[in-house]
């Protein structure tokens, strides 16, 4: 018999981790995306229920969702133990078996000819090159020229706790600009997470490819950075639709 | 042809299907799941008193397609895009002789394409041969993702594709229609991966390579390679129907191609029967880019901009002559059937709403 079992999260604890999720191709949260069905919590276990726009949704993205929400859910110091289970997916059975279980990708899809982190990767890319945009934007707006944005480095941003804004310090430190935070960090958020505006001396941004900017490519890379966030809402927008009609069916059919 | 405020638009459908996925043509699950799958696309992105029932979806037959082009002149061509799916039906999906029975009896309406597949080696560049002396063909399509027993899918990069490129070029079989869209369950999304068109388009700068679906979901990598190839082209089935349920999306998407291809190079296509040309040229002449994306980019979807997109890229691509075109629509039996010779003789075309 288990001992006496903590008392569970809360279910905006656990709603908030889920948050933290994202649809790999959309860059969007799960939770926004309302893929979260259900929520059961049951002392330190929790069971969380996702049904995803279509059936035949990329099983390496749907893996990358399930194992992501259970990685993040688990986080949480009163949670023991955190299972998966996708809906109505064509591969539910060996995603909900393989991440509840914690094995890799590759055992539960062992045909798969690409591995999740190369997805994973190529996905990330596609994100921070989508995020970059805004975030540059935002420096356009704060009044930055092209020259000066392709020369920052992390260790010319500083934040103040409880401020909405970032200073930017430049020319030696001897001039401060002020622009929103949030642009900015959620695009540091993903740079790093692909090892990328690492270090301090690092470069701030950075092309597609991950290279250094040309001050005289500013304006292409920039609309790249356009064009990758015009793609992912694309698919957004067929994501969005086959859900509906998917959700009409069932709906039908009850 | 499309009477947009008094100014004719001459459409030409750049991507049409005659298909049968009937119960009886499946010969493997893959099959049904394919369908399904097309008509999930169908009932998300068509008016919903416009959609098909599941049944009739499954074959339409010549003369319903026919109609649902012609009748009301919402499309003066089209061409034919084969898919043929071996491996899940037994007479193919909608194959170059499937599209034959309609090309060949309408001619001037149609133009029918036809496709290769390297895994069929010898054997396959004999059977491009023999298309190209049957219906001299000027264009294949090709579906990377096919499944042909073990393997799924193959690329355009690959060896043996060269050796079927290079026998187009030698037949004269310049465009090259590569179907690089959203995953159809249950082919293998990474075989419609757009990266082996770039190395395809400049290893053969003399053939044109339309990227249908524009690589919808991956838009951005498509546009990155046409815009360094100049002879990549976009094809806007899929992306067209955005026009009727998610307008500014559609503006986005459009002004992003124009941006980065130009208006010579972006070439509509409804995908039919996936969706019917009888309300989508419409809903794509009709839509208007917004206020902030004509700022933002700096393209107009204007008048020369429609008649380009909607017919004469594609007229470019296939020698058409638009012109000489209605003049003999004016007597032909698609016209004489649904009494369009006047619609073809005036210079102000007649309503063509239904």
């Amino acid at each position: 018999m288990p001992g006496p079992t903590p008392d569970g999260p809360t279910r905006e604890a656990v709603r908030a981790r889920l948050d933290r999720v994202t649809d790999p191709e959309l860059d969007r949260s799960i939770v926004e995306l309302e893929y979260v069905d259900d929520i059961e919590i049951d002392a330190g276990s929790v069971t969380v229920h996702l049904t995803l726009p279509t059936a035949w949704c990329s099983p390496a993205f749907a893996w990358m969702m399930a194992v992501d929400a259970r990685t993040e859910v688990e986080e949480l110091p009163a949670v023991e133990r955190a299972r998966i289970y996708l809906r109505e997916h064509m591969h539910e059975i060996e995603i909900n078996r393989g991440v509840n279980a914690g094995r890799s990708f590759a055992e539960a899809f062992p045909d798969a000819e690409d591995t999740v982190d190369a997805v994973r990767a190529e996905l990330d890319r596609k994100a921070r090159t989508a995020r970059q945009y805004d975030a540059v934007e935002a420096l356009l707006e704060a009044g930055l020229d092209p020259e000066t944005i392709v020369s920052l480095r992390p260790q010319d941003l500083e934040r103040t706790d409880g401020d909405d804004q970032l200073s930017i310090y430049l020319a030696d430190r001897a001039v401060a600009v002020s622009a929103p935070a949030e642009p900015i960090e959620r695009y540091l958020e993903k740079a790093r997470e692909t090892g990328l505006a690492d270090a301090d001396a690092d470069p701030l941004f950075l092309t597609p490819e991950g290279e250094p900017i040309d001050p005289e490519a500013f304006e292409l890379v920039h609309r790249r950075g356009r064009l990758a966030q015009v793609n992912m809402s694309s698919q957004g927008g067929i994501c969005d639709g086959l859900r509906e009609s998917r959700e009409r069916r069932l709906e039908a059919s009850d | 042809m499309y009477d947009h405020n008094g100014e004719e638009i001459f459409v030409i459908d750049g991507h049409v299907h005659l298909w049968d996925a009937t119960e009886g043509n499946i010969t493997h699950e893959g099959g049904e799941e394919f369908i399904q799958c097309f008509y999930d696309y169908h009932t998300t992105f068509t008016p919903e008193d416009r959609q098909w029932s599941i049944e009739e979806y499954r074959k339409y037959g010549p003369d319903r397609m026919v109609e649902d082009l012609f009748e009301n002149a919402a499309a003066d061509m089209a061409i034919f895009q084969p898919t043929y799916l071996t491996d899940f039906y037994g007479d193919g999906f909608n194959t170059t002789e499937q599209n034959a029975e309609l090309a060949t009896e309408y001619p001037e309406r149609f133009v029918l394409n036809g496709t290769f597949d390297p895994r069929d080696g010898e054997e396959g560049l004999e059977y491009l041969e023999e298309l190209h002396d049957t219906y001299d063909i000027q264009g294949v399509k090709l579906y990377t993702a096919e499944w042909r027993g073990e393997s799924k899918g193959w690329r355009l990069d690959d060896e043996d594709a060269f050796e079927f490129l290079e026998k187009c070029e030698e037949l004269g079989i310049e465009n090259i229609h590569a179907h690089k869209g959203p995953t159809i369950r249950p082919l293998n999304r990474d075989a419609f991966d757009v990266g082996d068109v770039d190395d395809a388009a400049s290893s053969f700068p003399d053939l044109n390579f339309v990227v249908e679906h524009v690589g919808l979901p991956r838009l951005d990598d498509f546009c990155w390679i046409a815009a360094q190839e100049p002879n990549v082209y976009g094809g806007l089935a899929v992306a067209a129907p955005f026009a009727q349920n998610r307008p500014a999306k559609f503006s986005e998407i459009l002004s992003e191609l124009l941006w980065w291809l130009g208006e010579d190079r972006v070439l509509f296509g409804s995908d039919y029967a996936i969706w019917n040309p009888d309300w989508l040229v419409e809903a794509v002449l009709e839509a208007e880019l917004t206020q902030e994306d004509r700022m933002e980019y700096g393209v107009e979807w204007d008048l020369e901009t429609k008649r380009k997109v909607m017919g004469e890229n594609a007229a470019e691509l296939y020698d058409i002559d638009i012109d000489e075109k209605k003049r003999q629509f004016r007597e032909d039996e698609i016209s004489e059937r649904f009494g369009l010779e006047d619609h073809y003789a005036s210079d102000a075309p007649a309503a063509a709403d239904d």
